[in-house]
């Protein structure tokens, strides 16, 4: 972020730049696309509890799920 | 409060080699995360794992730290200001977002981290693991914006921004017919 000059903007009408207008689209699409991906199945076993920690092991919700992955694959793998 | 000119170059260069850092130590945990997402090698699953918790916590938390506080000094110690031009506010928000992220991944990331580094567990485990690729994804696309942002610098002011100029505008003008 280089602060050596200040170009400030003329004008005595406010007007809200296009390419803000652009960037607000864009970024209500992405908040949207998160939303589904948080609150239906389409991103699995995602959010932010994932990221929460649990228990004095500090262990997490996205490593209960791994080891809940793990735990069949072994199964199989120890009974032939 | 603006900064003397020894201090503003002094953030500066902070500023720049934390944001510009940040965004090269992401590319190499991307790197290492496409790694641990398809390799099936646990030698390969564990060293990647292993390297991505050193970085994420001993390298990408202290730059994005570092560049959050010295872009918060330099626009809040310049005219630019906060909350008067689009670039600064925009640029300051993505920050704030990709921090949050970051900071609630990295403690998942050294959890997994520890998992991988333990000698017993097994190549099943590994490959179980968990990959961060979405963060890490999104996190360099949200790092590059807030980077062109700065160089760019769109014109555009936020209404703050703009009733403040118009402010100082009358003020001159009022000066300007006194004197």
């Amino acid at each position: 972020m280089s602060h050596s000059r200040v170009e400030p903007d003329s004008g005595s009408v406010y007007r809200t730049p296009r390419w803000v207008k652009a960037i607000g689209i864009i970024a209500l699409t992405v908040i949207v696309l998160v939303a589904v991906v948080l609150f239906t199945d389409v991103g699995g076993e995602h959010g932010p509890g994932r990221h929460l920690l649990s228990g004095e092991g500090g262990d997490t919700a996205a490593i209960d799920s791994a080891v809940q992955h793990i735990a069949p694959i072994e199964h199989s793998t120890q009974q032939p | 409060m603006t900064m003397t000119p020894v201090l503003r170059k002094f953030a500066l260069a902070v500023h720049i080699t934390s944001s510009v850092g940040w965004i090269g130590a992401v590319a190499a945990y991307l790197a290492l995360d496409v790694t641990a997402a398809t390799s099936q090698d646990a030698q390969m699953l564990r060293a990647a794992w292993i390297a991505m918790g050193l970085i994420a916590g001993t390298i990408i938390v202290p730059l994005a730290l570092t560049s959050f506080l010295t872009g918060l000094v330099m626009s809040l110690g310049t005219a630019w200001g906060l909350f008067r031009h689009y670039w600064v506010l925009i640029s300051f928000v993505l920050t704030i977002i990709a921090m949050s992220i970051l900071l609630l991944e990295t403690p998942l990331i050294s959890r997994i981290a520890d998992i991988a580094a333990d000698p017993t567990t097994s190549t099943a485990e590994l490959r179980a693991l968990p990959n961060t690729l979405l963060h890490s994804v999104g996190g360099t696309l949200l790092l590059i914006v807030i980077q062109v942002l700065n160089i760019y610098k769109p014109r555009g002011l936020t209404p703050y921004g703009w009733r403040k100029q118009q402010e100082q505008r009358t003020v001159r003008q009022i000066v300007d017919a006194v004197t």
